[in-house]
């Protein structure tokens, strides 16, 4: 269609030039226009003008011209002159000088060689360039642009682009000064504007500059401070900026207060399914308080899981499509009702659980951890608690779990939820090599956490490794040359899938050679060889709450000496097994965080038995020293004493090593073990700053069967210190007592120079006072202070729970997902120690590392 | 060798013809260096055949080679590429079909993610509207069956797993919608004892309040197993659970 314009005349078309073109065919820009010769045309006229507006529209030339260079009748031949865009040679900045700075400029503004260099690229960078600096601060910058046509050989049409930036001085906000505020203070209000600073020598951590968009955020701020204070109607009447010099700014703000108002009557609409009491102590604002719009409405909307509000009431319980509303009612004097209207709708139940993106994790691995279910209430909470249930299992990524609302259906009351999973890596290899302790030490470790031992048996599951059946693997070997360990462990969390009884399995194999520190190097013929195995079943228990746990481990160790003195041992040939039973029951109801618990208790009993070989096995073991079998001989089996003298069976000595021999072979022991804490918060300064007073005591004893055998130098306690796991070989075990030395708390009427082998009852009571300075999942950190009080004994005749080693002290932890617990304790002990300077043991310092306390 | 120089040289034709010729032997022989061979220089020559006579046959032989060496996820692709750029070419139907296969070689097993499944019961379904008289319309009606089944029995296996776990009533409604969802699966008769079953369960465990109500309910969907499989695999073990049912109730 083509309409004449204006006193335009009607043309056929002759022959079409194209001009000025460089890297475009001129065929290919011909039949862009759709011009053929022989088409008829109007000049001017409206089709000429849309061929130029579609040139125009490609962006590509920076001029466009159509001229008639002969006309014969009504055919007239067309040139088309066009003057394509510039194309970009090279920038180069002035005025910046970081490298780094002009590069990211380039990227920014993707200012590569061979764009073209169009107006609008021009507008758009300088625009870029200055905001930029001027969020910085940068008020003033100045940004030139200039293009210089390229000389070359080629004839291209290449530009230089010269883009001079002057940053200018960063502006500095002089001075902030209010008006019209009379309830709030000036340096109340300047607190309350994060990011718009007056200038301070002082503070350095923030800069004082000015970005007018964090500005407005600020000015909402403020008004947010004057709501929190109840001046509902508070605003800013006007603001001015002024401009004081090159350097600096100031700001004036005015501002009406209004009144401040008190919360009237409360009235609740609607609801059916809660009482007004009930809604009354979410809301948490009583008749009289002073009217803080940003509480109240928090109080009424908040969804977020952890806040007390009405809407988290209503969604935590099934009601899915409520809807909850503040209206103001009446404003009288300074005093406001108002209404919360309800709309509860349908309660809502779930329909279907679906799970999508498990490409490795059985279904049943993940149903199995759900709390929501089916047929079940619907509960913000419910979906809030699966996701992290589902985080914890750490086969997923815990960024990218996604609860989907599928087909929520107001009026029949139903949803179902999609549960969409990315899993991630849940397998870990270890290799190292390196030189330590005189020689080549290598270590491979590798550790399933999703493995499927039924997939073993199974030639597709592998891939490579069969996964998703939630079972954890684990096998490690260590090996230098005087020592190799070799260890392997299974865990299987819901044995049998009913429900979550975990079985563990652990086999652990260690050999140990005599290190020559003279030849430097190992003595193969002496060694110490530790075998163990264990096999253990956990469980939940229903009875007497869902808090209790129960676990049975069955274990066995041999020590196995070939001439090899460990200093656990009187006897550097020979061997000692141990077999036990331990059974552990565990109740834990602390809540609600369980890196800070305010509230609740933790109860631990474990009992450890061997069996009571010496009931029937017949030997005497208080005679053995009378036993010619077990006294010193020479190596021909004559007797004799100490000194290798030869003596008579009237005066001849018992051979320690060979007694200790007979009654360690198979250790003896029974061991019980209970510790409590208590959790309680003291005082609340608002959400997360809770002040808890964390009660603990804790007794341990370890007795003999047969007092005549004796009690083992094994699985003994040692009090003192940071009671992080040490070598623990003997299965002894560590208790903190912060302001000691670690492990130095000896029982009190040992002699100095006595062997330390630990002792055999110990008690240990604690008061912590802790105080949260915040509890961010990314990281939580308390400081805590504490008195603490523990000894041990050697016999139950010694005992004393009043005779203690005290101590008190600061400490901080914090916790990281990532790095696990930890934390700096320093402790002043205020008794004496065996062993050590007269007087109070003093200042320790204890960093603790995972140790959940 | 002779493979080698053919790869770096420039000219495509002989490529063309080295590459059929592998294709087809290696299809008939079963050998999968063959293919694999065939695969470099196809992928090579690919682009060069685009809006050329030969390049119907090329991507078609792209696809088959991708799903012959079992790439499941390159086969379908190349394949849909085929029938959108020829969508009259003989080998349409093939290409669809084999799209299709490609999805089903690619669907898990029944307890992880069936997006893949479903996708291969869609791109089955679409085959066999498309050519009801087809060449490959048994298998892919084999293959349909056997994909349906497959999400059959996720549905049925995380219900029965909420039964095992003793969340009865979230069994109770999950059996619920599997009885709605799939009418004709072979898992059909455990779907209804295990509902019996799970109602049976949460009646005799719960609070005397509640239990007359409860109880009500599992003799009916007892009925309802007792209606449909009247000799069924589970009928004893319903039938002594149906007699405490009616001993109970009448205590009340």
């Amino acid at each position: 269609q083509d309409l004449p314009l204006g006193d335009s005349k009607k043309y056929t078309i002759g022959e079409i030039k194209v001009t000025g073109t460089t890297t475009y065919n001129e065929k290919t820009v011909l039949t862009y226009t759709g011009l053929k010769s022989g088409q008829e045309l109007y000049i001017p006229g409206e089709k000429l003008r849309n061929v130029i507006n579609k040139l125009w529209s490609l962006d590509l030339f920076s001029d466009i011209n159509f001229y008639i260079t002969n006309v014969e009748g009504n055919v007239a031949d067309l040139e088309l002159e066009i003057k394509e865009v510039p194309v970009l040679n090279q920038t180069t900045f002035t005025g910046l000088k970081k490298k780094s700075d002009r590069d990211e400029l380039i990227d920014e503004n993707s200012l590569k060689p061979g764009t073209k260099v169009t107006e609008n690229l021009i507008t758009t960078t300088r625009n870029y360039i200055q905001n930029k600096y001027k969020k910085e601060g940068y008020f003033n910058t100045d940004v030139y642009i200039q293009t210089k046509p390229v000389e070359d050989t080629t004839g291209a049409n290449k530009v230089n682009m010269l883009v001079n930036v002057n940053k200018g001085d960063r502006v500095k906000i002089k001075s902030i000064d209010f008006n019209g505020n009379e309830q709030l203070s000036d340096a109340k209000l300047k607190r309350n504007m994060k990011n718009t600073k007056q200038k301070n020598i002082i503070r350095f951590w923030k800069r004082s500059k000015f970005v007018r968009a964090d500005y407005q955020e600020d000015k909402t701020a403020l008004i947010n401070k004057y709501k929190e204070e109840g001046f509902r109607d508070a605003r800013i009447v006007s603001d001015t900026l002024i401009k004081n010099d090159k350097e600096t700014i100031s700001l004036k703000l005015d501002i009406e207060e209004g009144n401040r108002y008190y919360v009237g009557n409360i009235d609740y609409l609607g609801n059916a399914a809660y009482t007004d009491e009930q809604l009354g102590k979410a809301l948490g604002v009583e008749k009289g308080d002073i009217y803080n719009g940003v509480l109240i409405d928090e109080r009424i909307q908040s969804r977020e899981p952890n806040k007390t509000s009405i809407a988290n009431i209503y969604q935590n319980n099934g009601y899915l499509f409520s809807n909850i509303d503040l209206v103001e009612t009446n404003v009288y004097n300074d005093t406001i009702d108002f209404e919360v209207r309800i709309l509860e709708g349908k309660e809502a139940f779930f329909d279907e659980i679906r799970v999508t993106g498990n490409n490795k994790t059985k279904d049943h691995v993940i149903y199995r951890e759900m709390r929501t279910k089916p047929g079940q209430k619907y509960s913000q909470q419910a979906v809030v608690s699966t996701i992290r249930e589902l985080g914890a299992l750490g086969f997923f990524d815990a960024e990218q779990l996604n609860p989907e609302f599928v087909d929520p259906d107001p009026r029949e009351g139903t949803l179902s939820l999609e549960y969409q999973v990315v899993e991630s890596g849940a397998s870990q290899i270890e290799l190292q090599g390196g030189y330590g302790g005189g020689g080549f030490i290598g270590t491979l470790g590798l550790s399933f956490n999703n493995f499927s031992i039924q997939g073993l048996f199974d030639k597709d599951a592998y891939d490579p490794i069969p996964m998703g059946d939630g079972q954890t693997l684990s096998l490690r070997a260590q090996a230098s040359t005087f020592y190799q360990t070799y260890s392997l462990s299974f865990r299987e969390p819901w044995l049998g899938g009913e429900e979550p009884v975990s079985l563990s399995t652990s086999f652990s194999y260690t050999r140990q050679f005599l290190f020559d520190y003279v030849e430097r190097e190992a003595d193969k013929t002496r060694s110490f060889d530790i075998l163990g195995v264990s096999i253990g079943l956990g469980k939940r228990l229903r009875e007497p709450d869902q808090y209790a746990t129960i676990s049975n481990v069955v274990g066995f160790q041999r020590y196995d000496l070939n001439n090899y003195n460990t200093g656990l041992f009187t006897f550097g040939d020979g061997h000692s097994n141990n077999l036990y039973y331990q059974l552990g029951i565990v109740r834990d109801n602390t809540a609600f965080n369980p890196i800070f618990p305010t509230q609740g208790s933790k109860f631990d009993f474990s009992a450890k038995f061997t069996p009571p070989y010496s009931l029937w096995n017949g030997v005497d073991y208080g005679n053995l020293e009378n036993d010619p079998e077990y006294q010193l001989r020479d190596d021909n089996g004559n007797l004799i004493d100490n000194n290798g003298n030869r003596v008579t069976s009237e005066n001849s000595v018992a051979d320690q090593e060979k007694v200790d021999q007979k009654k360690y072979n198979w250790l003896e022991f029974y061991k019980i073990k209970l510790a409590g804490s208590w959790y309680e918060t003291l005082a609340n300064f608002g959400p997360s700053s809770d002040l808890v007073l964390r009660t603990h005591a804790e007794f341990g004893f370890l007795g003999a069967y047969n007092s005549e055998r004796g009690i083992p130098p094994f699985e003994r306690y040692y009090l003192g210190g940071d009671g992080l796991g040490a070598f623990s070989l003997d299965g002894r075990e560590t208790i903190q007592l912060r302001g000691y030395p670690n492990q130095s708390v000896v029982p009190i009427d040992r002699g100095v120079n006595d062997r330390d082998d630990g002792a055999v009852i110990y008690n240990k009571f604690s008061l912590e006072l802790r105080f949260p300075i915040t509890l961010k999942p990314a990281a939580s950190i308390y400081a805590l202070s504490f008195l603490e009080a523990g000894a041990t004994y050697d016999n139950f005749r010694d005992y004393n729970p009043f005779q203690l080693n005290r101590s008190a002290g600061v400490g901080l932890r914090v916790f990281m997902p990532t790095f696990g617990l930890l934390g700096i304790d320093f402790g002043y002990g205020f008794d004496e120690i065996v062993g050590g300077q007269p007087g109070p043991n003093g200042w320790e310092t204890h960093f603790i590392i995972g140790q959940q306390f | 060798s002779e493979y080698q120089s053919l790869l770096k040289n420039e000219e495509t034709a002989p490529k063309y013809t080295a590459a059929e010729e592998l294709y087809t032997e290696g299809k008939e022989e079963d050998d999968n260096g063959k293919l694999r061979k065939a695969l470099r220089l196809l992928e090579q020559i690919e682009p060069e055949y685009r809006g050329k006579p030969q390049g119907e046959r090329l991507v078609y032989i792209l696809g088959d080679t991708y799903y012959q060496l079992g790439d499941y996820y390159n086969a379908p692709f190349n394949f849909e590429r085929f029938v959108q750029l020829y969508p009259n070419s003989q080998k349409v139907e093939e290409a669809e079909y084999k799209t299709a296969v490609s999805y089903y070689n690619r669907s898990p097993r029944f307890n992880l993610d069936q997006t893949d499944t479903r996708k291969a019961i869609e791109e089955l379904q679409v085959y066999l509207n498309k050519y009801p008289e087809g060449e490959f319309v048994d298998s892919a009606n084999d293959y349909a069956t056997e994909l349906r089944v497959k999400l059959e029995k996720k549905a049925y296996e995380i219900a029965k797993q909420y039964h095992k776990t003793r969340y009865y009533k979230a069994a109770i409604a999950s059996f619920n919608n599997f009885i709605a969802d799939y009418p004709g699966s072979p898992f059909r008769e455990a779907a209804y004892y295990y509902r019996y079953d799970s109602a049976y369960q949460l009646a005799i465990n719960s609070f005397e309040v509640l239990m007359q109500e409860r109880l009500e309910n599992a003799r009916e969907f007892y009925n309802s197993y007792n209606k449909y499989y009247p000799e069924g695999e589970f009928t004893q073990d319903s039938e002594a659970s149906k007699m405490e049912i009616d001993k109970r109730l009448e205590n009340f």
